[in-house]
């Protein structure tokens, strides 16, 4: 039987370097795409990623398996994303707020944002990406947690460090707002 | 979950914007690092188990034994703690310290009565000086009374078989000595209360030190502090009004 994310992560705090090699290779997709469907620039991306997961390996000897281990894990990104809004001055109020309120404090997609670019030249595949990157910072996270690393909205509460009503709330209007950006397909 | 929560349309066509996966470069970075990072210190800050269980027990007797060896060595150390003079010596001994007055002031009294308890035990260990077991034979004085002089301590300790009660008795007071043993003591005692807060900080004692730093201007201290802080607690979610205190506005 295939060990737990939690297992393999005690394993590796026990100084196992291969469990980290499985738990890598297990959520280093999901992870990357968060991340960069977040800030939507892709050096910035590779950045932060690379950040979060040094934070992991940091963390190891404090790691105890009270969660699960991509709660654990996002949490860790959501901290470090917010630390990278913050230091542009967007604070957790505007990450709520609808685009055109934050748009001066969470630009448009970087250079390196190859999808959104070809994607865009595709009609429907375009207007989805779009319309994910127009959702605001804790609606689009809220998705991409539950797109991503399978949440559900009591665990992307717990990521996110909110309550469970927000985060529920924050992915209906996602869903809502995404849904829409389909049907006018 | 609640429909308005899932739907499989919405998540298809997101599957549909790609599966991008981080570059082979980064890839091996990071598991690179994951490597390095166990083999420099495995699981430094909990305690192991499974293979390295044998770890805990070993460091608890190293943690102990260093402990008496250092309580043993500060007692050892103490001035006029340096072994009982030979029964050849007290006689050279005796008369000039007979002479010099012995008083001591309240704080040092006070002192002395904190550290009986232990100055007891630490007659009772077995290595001692070559006298020693003359110096059990005979009557000893009350030990609180011997230890109240530590100075004059070796002189009021070889004349305590045979000396008398007057001896012992203060001829007069030697305040510069004892506020000077005083000063020293609570000097001591603060720098150790002193270290014993820096070893136990917490992140929130760590937060308020970089917030006074962020108060007084030091705003390079204060970032360098904050992202080391990050570091080490990357998990550690710092309260709003904290975070309006340490972060550079």
């Amino acid at each position: 039987m295939e060990a737990g994310d939690e297992q393999l992560m005690l394993a590796y705090r026990e100084g196992d370097a291969g469990a980290f090699e499985e738990l890598y290779r297990r959520h280093k997709g999901g992870l990357y795409r968060f991340v960069l469907r977040s800030v939507r620039d892709r050096p910035l991306a590779e950045e932060l990623y690379q950040e979060i997961w040094m934070r992991v390996i940091e963390a190891r000897a404090r790691y105890e398996a009270q969660a699960k281990f991509s709660t654990w894990l996002y949490t860790i990104a959501h901290n470090r994303l917010v630390d990278h809004w913050r230091r542009r001055g967007l604070s957790l109020v505007a990450l709520d707020q609808d685009r055109e309120e934050s748009a001066a404090l969470d630009p448009p997609a970087g250079p390196g944002y190859e999808p959104q670019r070809i994607h865009e030249a595709k009609q429907g595949l375009g207007r989805f990406a779009s319309a994910l990157a127009e959702l605001p910072p804790a609606q689009r996270e809220a998705f991409l947690l539950h797109a991503e690393a399978d949440m559900s909205p009591a665990e992307i509460a717990r990521a996110t460090d909110s309550n469970a009503e927000a985060a529920k709330s924050r992915l209906r209007y996602a869903m809502a707002k995404l849904k829409k950006a389909l049907t006018d397909d | 979950m609640t429909e308005d929560t899932r739907d499989s349309t919405v998540s298809a066509r997101y599957r549909e914007l790609g599966a991008e996966e981080p570059p082979r470069a980064l890839d091996d970075a990071i598991l690179a690092a994951s490597r390095r990072a166990v083999q420099s210190h495995p699981a430094p800050l909990v305690a192991p188990t499974g293979r390295r269980a044998w770890f805990v027990p070993l460091a608890a007797v190293a943690v102990l034994v260093l402990a008496v060896a250092v309580t043993l060595h500060m007692q050892v150390d103490q001035p006029g703690e340096e072994g009982v003079p030979a029964p050849a010596e007290r006689a050279q001994v005796t008369a000039p310290e007979q002479s010099r007055p012995q008083a001591r002031p309240k704080a040092a009294e006070a002192v002395r009565q904190e550290r009986a308890p232990v100055h007891t035990a630490r007659t009772d260990a077995p290595a001692r000086s070559a006298a020693e077991p003359e110096a059990r034979k005979a009557p000893r004085p009350p030990e609180p009374k011997s230890f109240a002089a530590p100075t004059a301590a070796p002189a009021a300790r070889a004349v305590a078989p045979g000396a008398s009660a007057p001896a012992m008795a203060p001829a007069a007071p030697a305040p510069a000595v004892a506020a000077a043993k005083s000063a020293a003591d609570s000097s001591s005692a603060d720098a150790l209360a002193k270290r014993a807060d820096t070893a136990v900080e917490t992140p929130e004692k760590e937060l308020e030190r970089i917030a006074l730093l962020r108060r007084e201007g030091k705003h390079e201290d204060a970032d360098k502090a904050l992202a080391e802080f990050r570091k080490r607690y990357p998990d550690f979610r710092i309260p709003a009004p904290m975070l309006e205190r340490v972060e550079r506005r």
